[in-house]
């Protein structure tokens, strides 16, 4: 860490000679505050050398003024009365640092956000405005130079999640040079976009776009991919992560394995009989299976809760048999903690579907005919359940199919959010049901939503192929009858609002379009990594437009449908967004740190050690031989937790001195 | 008070009027119909109407044959051309209403006496008769078959008429009225093999 030069210190303990500028904003500021007023009486407070106006402080001439006034006037001491420190702090203090000045010598007034824009009366406004520079100019003369601390950044990035966000984001970092470990809690990659048939509004294959990322990804010599795995633990801060990863056992050893499936053949099972996760439940898999035809890794995985060997001990184990030389099976495969050490982290985690058990009145779980969107897909697609035909639970054909809209969504007994995608997937699955069917297919919408690139081009298309548009959210679907035509079918009862009557539309399958929802244990990842969640539990992004991948933990970034719903191109690009950041932080080779952190007075430390604890980064140990508390400067993010907590008041704050609030507290109090 | 059923159901449905709409002319974009209402906000007319133009495309292309035929909508426009100007999907909305009407006389889907469609049925049968129209017997024939006494309320304006030299009783004709019969039963022949 770079000293800060003794002439600094020197210049800084010298009688204060403070410079006030008042910043108009235009007519932000100067519209509701006398900034001629605040002028004058600025200049009347004690250590003020210079105080002036200027219509936009942040312009370039506004900053030469302040630069030519450090020396013209031999100010060290500046205040600068604009806007929020978060928009213009670092403009003021290059300005101090280019005038030969400590930039911790600056103090900000936020007199837009603070005063101008949130009071309507002027003199008020005004007072208030006096108030909070008097704080100021007698706070900034207990300043202190300091300097920002450099961290450097360890290269390697960990991306969780292994959806087309998180294939996305490792490719494009392993690319560029990086090492990156892909952690998928599922035995392979693909996530959701792997179980669609085709994606809008294009109607390409899902998996012919797909397999070629997730084979990259698997043979990439820069991806170290552990799926079956989940992070269990992380320490550290931006640059300097210490992670640890769960690997689950497959009881398959990964590298023996060839993918070449004789064991699922072999499997004591001649047929397959217990639910495929992969297919939801739509077709049967064996206990030794391969997820899915393309699974990257291709590896089996052996399932304990069903395999014989598990809950027995005395299968045959023909599998084992039929692997021979290979001897990639193993049943005592135990669980292993990996440690890993990264500097930057994206969380592609991704999301769930909503369950419309909880909306009974649809039927689903009740009625046979009744599905969900995502069972649609496997159902339609050429590598699911039925090779791509439509056949229904019950056997037949559909001649009739209602796609119901907004389910899960914009509905404050659920989830109040628009889902976003399920328009435009409904529109899809509209045009495939038809195409494969011939069926009449209705689409039951409370608003069409399809911006995007495109979309409206497609949604025009399915109006043009005579699909049934009804705008209404469904009522109820039921199996009663109380038409001859209804009989043994399912009705589905809706106001068509755009013919101002209630309809009851007979059809032989339902399909549920399902919103998406945060994944149940956003909550628990989010503590693990040290972020926030909005209250609806998606992972809160630091800035909703100019920041949209960062979170406020430094080097951990979002991409993807776990900070929002979001179609595929939207996390593909978020995807690439949040490389770019990692990488930018990679690059930069180290990150500058504010130099905000807690300090001890060690003759006034009884060694009580009551801030050990309280220490949410450990950055406070103990030191034996002295018995005093020391604090690792790089460790602190000057969270203040120890020095409200320590006993004794033997731990202070830089910029946050004790002193220093006290004195800006009186400033505000001491009435003109 | 007489309570009706009101909900539908899809057997009050006629998916053959909605594929027939879709293939007549005017009807040939009613499916992009967006429902967003512009043609019920330009008319002029549909501060009168049962049904606004929005809603009927709509019934029309889900096929409500009743409802839409029944309407009185289809006998106000005025083929002003309002809405089709306007139209963001280019739906040919007054052409569309000429094939409403002309479908309504077909099937006798309006009141007896009802003067428009009468007016419509004369206007044709004089062009096919004679080519031309005379305005003077065109009034007449409407008022005998709709409301006689209206045509004493407007005896004053008549007569004024034809002083002015505007209005004349002598039947106009056009020569070679064969091939204008001919015509018009080309132009039917090829609307029947448009719709189906």
């Amino acid at each position: 860490m770079p000293e800060i030069p003794s002439s600094a210190i020197e210049s800084s303990r010298e009688r204060p000679r403070i410079g006030v500028y008042v910043c108009h904003c235009g007519t932000n500021i100067a519209g509701i505050v006398d900034v001629r007023a605040i002028v004058e009486f600025a200049a009347k407070l004690p250590g003020v050398v210079v105080s002036r106006d200027y219509k936009y402080m942040c312009s370039d001439p506004g900053q030469a003024l302040i630069q030519q006034d450090i020396a013209e006037h031999h100010l060290n001491r500046v205040i600068v009365a604009s806007c929020s420190p978060l928009l213009h702090e670092a403009t003021f203090r290059r300005v101090l640092s280019r005038a030969g000045l400590n930039a911790f010598l600056l103090q900000m007034v936020n007199i837009r956000e603070h005063v101008s824009w949130v009071h309507l009366n002027q003199r008020e406004a005004t007072e208030k405005t006096k108030d909070l520079v008097r704080a100021a100019v007698r706070r900034v003369s207990l300043h202190k130079p300091l300097q920002k601390r450099r961290v450097s950044i360890n290269p390697h990035v960990l991306v969780v999640g292994g959806g087309i966000a998180g294939i996305h984001a490792a490719l494009t970092l392993a690319e560029a040079g990086k090492q990156v470990y892909l952690v998928e809690r599922e035995p392979t990659i693909g996530g959701h976009m792997a179980k669609f048939d085709k994606t809008f509004p294009t109607l390409d294959c899902a998996a012919c776009i797909l397999t070629p990322k997730m084979t990259a990804v698997g043979s990439h010599p820069r991806i170290h991919l552990w799926t079956y795995s989940e992070v269990v633990r992380v320490e550290g801060y931006v640059g300097n992560y210490k992670v640890k990863v769960r690997r689950k056992p497959r009881y398959v050893i990964e590298d023996l394995c060839l993918g070449c499936q004789e064991c699922v053949t072999a499997c004591v099972y001649k047929e397959a009989k217990n639910p495929d996760e992969f297919n939801l439940g739509l077709s049967k898999r064996k206990p030794v299976y391969l997820p899915f035809p393309q699974a990257v890794p291709q590896k089996v995985v052996i399932d304990p809760q069903t395999c014989i060997q598990f809950k027995s001990g005395k299968c045959k184990k023909t599998c084992v048999e039929a692997c021979g030389d290979r001897k990639a099976i193993d049943f005592t495969q135990k669980e292993t903690i990996e440690d890993i050490e990264v500097g930057t982290i994206i969380l592609a985690t991704g999301f769930k579907t909503f369950d419309p058990v909880r909306n009974p009145y649809y039927g689903y779980g009740r009625y046979a005919n009744v599905y969900t969107s995502l069972e649609v897909e496997r159902l339609i697609n050429a590598s699911g359940p039925t090779a791509g035909e439509i056949v229904l639970r019950d056997g037949g054909q559909p001649k009739a199919v209602g796609i119901i809209h907004c389910v899960g969504s914009r509905d404050a007994n659920t989830n109040r959010w628009c889902s976003k995608v399920c328009c435009m997937y409904s529109l899809k699955l509209a045009h495939l049901i038809k195409e494969r069917t011939g069926a009449e297919v209705y689409n039951f919408y409370i608003d069409m939503r399809t911006p995007g690139k495109g979309y409206e081009e497609f949604y025009d298309r399915l109006l043009d192929e005579g699909v049934h548009f009804v705008r209404g959210r469904v009522a109820e679907v039921s199996d009663w009858a109380t038409h001859p035509s209804e009989k043994g079918r399912l009705v589905i009862r809706v106001e068509d609002t755009l013919a101002a009557f209630v309809r009851r539309i007979p059809v032989d399958m339902v399909v549920l379009s399902v919103g998406m929802e945060p994944q149940p244990d956003a909550q628990d990842v989010r503590r693990l990594f040290n972020i926030s969640c909005s209250t609806e539990g998606w992972f809160l992004e630091r800035h909703p437009k100019l920041a949209p991948v960062s979170t406020f933990t430094e080097g951990v970034y979002i991409a993807g449908a776990c900070q929002g719903p979001k179609d595929i191109p939207d996390s593909v690009a978020q995807a690439g967004a949040a490389a770019a950041e990692a990488m930018a932080l990679i690059d930069a080779q180290f990150v500058e740190l504010e130099p905000y952190t807690a300090f001890i007075s060690e003759d006034q430390c009884s060694g009580c050690k009551t801030c050990i604890p309280l220490c949410p980064y450990q950055a406070i140990s103990y030191m034996e031989e002295k018995k005093k508390a020391a604090i690792n400067e790089v460790l602190c993010k000057g969270c203040g937790t120890c020095v409200a907590g320590c006993p004794s008041g033997s731990i202070q704050q830089n910029f946050f001195e004790d002193e220093e609030i006290f004195e800006e507290i009186e400033g505000v109090l001491a009435y003109a | 008070m007489e309570l009706k059923r009101t909900v539908k159901f899809e057997a009050d449905r006629d998916p053959e009027f909605a594929r027939w709409i879709s293939h007549t002319v005017g009807g040939e974009r009613i499916r992009h119909c967006l429902q967003c209402g512009l043609c019920s906000g330009s008319c002029p007319l549909s501060l009168y109407m049962d049904y606004t133009p929005r809603r009927l495309m709509h019934l029309s292309r889900e096929g409500f044959k009743e409802e839409v035929l029944s309407s009185s909508s289809i006998w106000l426009c005025t083929a002003c051309y309002a809405c089709m100007v306007e139209c963001p999907k280019k739906i040919n909305i007054t052409h569309l209403m000429y094939a409403l009407k002309q479908r309504a006389i077909e099937e006798r889907f309006y009141p007896k006496r009802f003067p428009i469609p009468v007016m419509a049925q004369q206007f044709s049968r004089m062009v096919r008769g004679s080519g031309r129209i005379t305005e003077s017997w065109l009034i007449v024939r409407v008022f005998l078959r709709t409301a006689i006494w209206r045509l004493l309320g407007m005896s004053g304006l008549g007569l004024r008429l034809f002083r002015a030299g505007r209005m004349t009783l002598k039947p106009e004709k056009i020569e070679r009225r064969a091939e204008i019969i001919s015509m018009l039963d080309s132009v039917a022949a090829t609307r029947k093999e448009l719709a189906l």
